[in-house]
């Protein structure tokens, strides 16, 4: 992976652009801190963040008058944040830091008034261990003893200048009148290397110095004007005292730049004042009115407290709220796109954020979202492929369902035909992997209804679209599985696919855009009813599947379809475009079940506060998110259901949906109904599915729920106990009669724990298994197509 | 390492071919390119390893993460 891909991607999320005010500020004081500081009572901390933007506090706390208010958020929604109020308090309230400056670097700066820019710009060298020596004509402060004493108290403006000497500034009288040429070579003569003069003194006038119109307008960036080494603060200032604060700063800035031998001018991008690109939602938010202090002239610590408390802390986070990954792990893309591009650079050590990649559903919400459309998913996209590509993808993440694309793309599971008696096929149905797998006799159905309505012939087609692969970052394995589907394709005469997957669709779109294709739902809303189909009694919400957000016409087709059959249902909040994902995309609930989970209980916490009544259901269109919701044990049917399986008493029971064995037999199933039964073929021996050895093995139904934590296939136990009834077992326990047996068929090592009874049938007690391997275990150990891929290493399985 | 796997828990097993009882034994087990000994209960005489339930979903789950996070 580049480092630009990160650049790019970090672009588009804004979460970390300073606000509004933040933009505005002058000197870029993060007023959101500050406020929220201050909402809670910590005046003390609140100072200190105060004092990390604002130079001489005490004074420019007091006297800012803060432009931030202009650009705040709240605004709108009661009036902007009263950001000078805040200061005030914070710096009357705050306990104020010392500084510490560095040690003296022997630099010496002539600054020419003792305005409040002159103050600022010495205190600013002076930290930076420079010699700055105020020059002053009149009083010390210029206007700023002339203000009131409820807004600039004098004894605080004498400790200011109390402090400022303590940091060794000098204060020196001048006589006036002054002019540039003589103020220029006495300066050079005392050693000075560089001026700046202060025009927010008004005892100083740039008449009185002789500057033209020219001199008086410096660099915005720096503060330089064209005579060399010399600063001034403009004239004329809107907000003259804040202003006049990020003159002096600027300028001190620039003058450690040139003593430092820096150009004055480099990287100070983030200094000029801006507009925020921080994308704030502001829909959800209550208008709430600006706090007045009781008493105006004695403000208390709980009027800044509740004006405080009225900050909106700006900030986007926009796609968090329906992410349980994003929730989980408190971030958001950009912050997270870091992680994962510092854990894919790892040289040395453990790469800890490979899980957390794995963890992302890939689903694009967060990218619909987001109004730069940035999406985590395209991103973990390409992490998850130079995981692969450098051997750094942990095998057991995605083993399984790799294996099962193998299984269902294998020529015992997967067969196409065009229709029976059929010389053309116009069209040829794609059913998928899981619909098969979870619906056989419903498949089966949906093809005959096809073959019955549509003309030119209707070919079947199944197996896995390489999905698994794709989401996995097995770049090879989805090139030989896309290249040998063009393959099958062609052969059938190029037929336009039928697809009933929403996952299908969008691998045929992204890597056999040549393939002409059409949505189910598209097809199916132009034919008549099937005789059998009827629409439910109860409350139901529909469900888009993630991997059609973006399907419009699938989305219409299927409400079509549930109107055709006057089947009642409400949208949810998150729906079409922005629908939730249940936790099978990008793998999630294979590599993280946990993970998995959150997202199915999420979605389906979304409904059960909808339905009111505790029948409520989804009509789910994607296979995998029917099964994922019955799983979670809420009720759920997929819109095929309500075409061709009759209703059925137990509907308002949520059923257990097939496991990882009964999907495979239910493919098998499938594949053999199908030819025996349409076609009368004749299913050769060495394609059919039945086990080598007719063992009569029972599996009580706890320990089959156990096999699918641990995503143990009841063919896995079934090779094993072969083994083991030609071999005899690896253990024996004479006590108990228990016999153990372990056989290493591929980089997995089964155990069975069982009992042959006297009847001569298995019961299998447990099954487990692990990826390490060690001497003497029978089994060919070959490789799966989690290991075969970038993966030189061998390597567990969940 | 040897101490992390090395809890026995194979009372009342024997290995049917040498009618032995389980003992510990000293093994060296492989994953993506790590080897290392452990103890762990096996044969005496054959040297066939059991990994039980326990060690498989605990420790050596755990150990196989962390080398696959390398």
């Amino acid at each position: 992976m580049q480092h630009h891909e990160l650049e790019s991607f970090e672009k588009l999320c804004t979460q970390d652009a300073p606000p509004a005010c933040q933009c505005r500020c002058p000197v870029h004081v993060e007023a959101g801190a500050v406020a929220c500081l201050v909402s809670s009572g910590h005046f003390d901390e609140a100072r200190k963040t105060l004092e990390r933007f604002l130079p001489l506090a005490a004074l420019t706390g007091r006297l800012c008058e803060g432009p931030c208010r202009e650009k705040c958020l709240r605004g709108s929604l009661g009036g902007p944040i009263n950001l000078p109020f805040l200061e005030q308090m914070v710096v009357t309230l705050g306990k104020a830091t010392k500084p510490y400056p560095l040690p003296g670097t022997g630099h010496r700066t002539a600054i020419l008034g003792s305005g409040l820019s002159s103050l600022v710009a010495a205190f600013e060298l002076a930290k930076k261990g420079h010699k700055a020596v105020i020059h002053h004509l009149g009083p010390i402060g210029g206007s700023l003893i002339k203000l009131p004493e409820e807004k600039l108290p004098e004894k605080v403006f004498k400790e200011t200048i109390e402090s400022l000497k303590r940091l060794k500034i000098n204060f020196v009288e001048l006589d006036g009148p002054l002019s540039l040429a003589k103020i220029s070579d006495d300066f050079k003569a005392l050693g000075f290397e560089a001026v700046f003069i202060g025009f927010d003194d008004p005892a100083i006038e740039p008449k009185m110095l002789g500057l033209t119109e020219s001199d008086l307008a410096p660099d915005p960036v720096t503060m330089a004007i064209s005579r060399a080494n010399f600063f001034i603060s403009p004239v004329n200032l809107v907000n003259p005292h804040i202003e006049a604060t990020k003159a002096g700063k600027i300028a001190a800035g620039s003058l450690d730049r040139l003593f430092q031998g820096v150009n004055p001018s480099s990287a100070r991008e983030k200094e000029a004042i801006t507009e925020s690109i921080l994308n704030v939602n502001l829909n959800d938010r209550e208008s709430a009115p600006e706090v007045s202090p009781a008493d105006p002239l004695n403000p208390t610590a709980t009027d800044a407290i509740n004006e405080a408390k009225r900050c909106l802390a700006c900030s986007c986070l926009a796609c968090l709220p329906p992410c349980p990954f994003l929730q989980d792990r408190v971030s958001y893309p950009k912050k997270l796109a870091r992680e994962f591009y510092n854990n894919i650079i790892t040289a040395f050590g453990n790469r800890s954020s490979n899980r957390f990649i794995n963890s992302c559903a890939q689903c694009g919400l967060c990218g619909q979202i987001c109004p730069n459309g940035a999406d985590l998913g395209r991103f973990v996209d390409l992490c998850r492929l130079d995981m692969v590509a450098t051997n750094h993808m942990p095998v057991s993440s995605h083993e399984y369902p790799l294996e099962d694309q193998v299984f269902s793309n294998s020529p015992q599971v997967a067969f196409i035909r065009p229709q029976k008696g059929s010389q053309d096929s116009k069209y040829v149905l794609f059913p998928g992997c899981q619909l098969p797998a979870s619906l056989p006799d419903v498949t089966i159905s949906l093809y005959r209804h096809l073959t019955s309505h549509l003309d030119g012939g209707v070919g079947i087609w199944t197996g896995c679209c390489g999905a698994p692969g794709r989401w996995s970052g097995r770049a090879i394995l989805t090139s030989k599985t896309t290249e040998a589907m063009l393959g099958a394709h062609q052969k059938l005469g190029a037929p336009k696919v039928i697809l009933a997957c929403p996952s299908c669709q969008l691998m045929f779109k992204g890597s056999l855009p040549q393939i002409p294709t059409i949505g189910l739902w598209e097809v199916l809303a132009d034919l008549p009813l099937p005789k059998e189909s009827s629409a439910r009694p109860g409350s139901f919400i529909i469900h888009d599947p993630c991997a059609a957000r973006l399907d419009e016409t699938g989305q219409d087709g299927v409400r079509s379809i549930l109107k055709s059959l006057k089947q009642d249902y409400i949208e949810p909040k998150y729906t079409r475009r922005f629908t939730m994902c249940c936790g099978y995309g990008g793998l999630v609930d294979q590599a993280f079940p946990e993970m998995g989970q959150k997202f199915v209980s999420q979605r389906v916490m979304e409904a059960n506060a909808i339905f009111k009544d505790a029948n409520g259901a989804f009509i789910a269109w994607c296979i995998m998110c029917r099964d994922r919701f019955l799983a979670s044990g809420q009720r759920s049917i997929h819109p095929l259901e309500l075409l061709f399986d009759p209703p059925k008493e137990d509907d308002l029971i949520a059923p257990k949906p097939p496991g990882i064995s009964k999907r495979r037999e239910n493919r098998l199933r499938l594949r053999r109904l199908m030819l025996t039964e349409l076609w009368q073929e004749i299913i050769p021996e060495n394609l059919q599915e039945a086990p080598q050895m007719n063992l009569a093995i029972d599996i009580p139904a706890s320990v089959l729920e156990d096999f699918e934590a641990k995503r143990i296939l009841v063919s896995d136990v079934t090779m094993v106990l072969e083994h083991a009834a030609k071999n005899g077992p690896t253990f024996v326990n004479p006590e108990s009669g228990h016999s153990i047996a372990c056989l290493r068929p591929r980089q997995v090592t089964f155990w069975v724990d069982y009992e042959l009874k006297a009847d001569g049938r298995y019961l299998v007690h447990r099954a487990w298994c692990h990826r390490m391997t060690l001497p003497n275990v029978p089994g060919e150990g070959a490789e799966s197509p989690a290991s075969s891929e970038g993966f030189a290493r061998t390597g567990g399985r969940v | 390492m040897a101490h992390a796997f090395s809890k026995f828990g194979a009372e009342g097993w024997y290995c049917p071919k040498c009618n032995k009882p389980l003992e510990r034994v000293s093994v060296n087990v492989e994953y993506m390119g790590a080897s290392f000994f452990v103890e762990l209960p096996g044969c005496p005489t054959c040297g066939t390893i059991l990994v039980d339930q326990e060690l498989s979903s605990g420790k050596m789950l755990e150990v196989e993460k962390l080398l696959e996070d390398k």
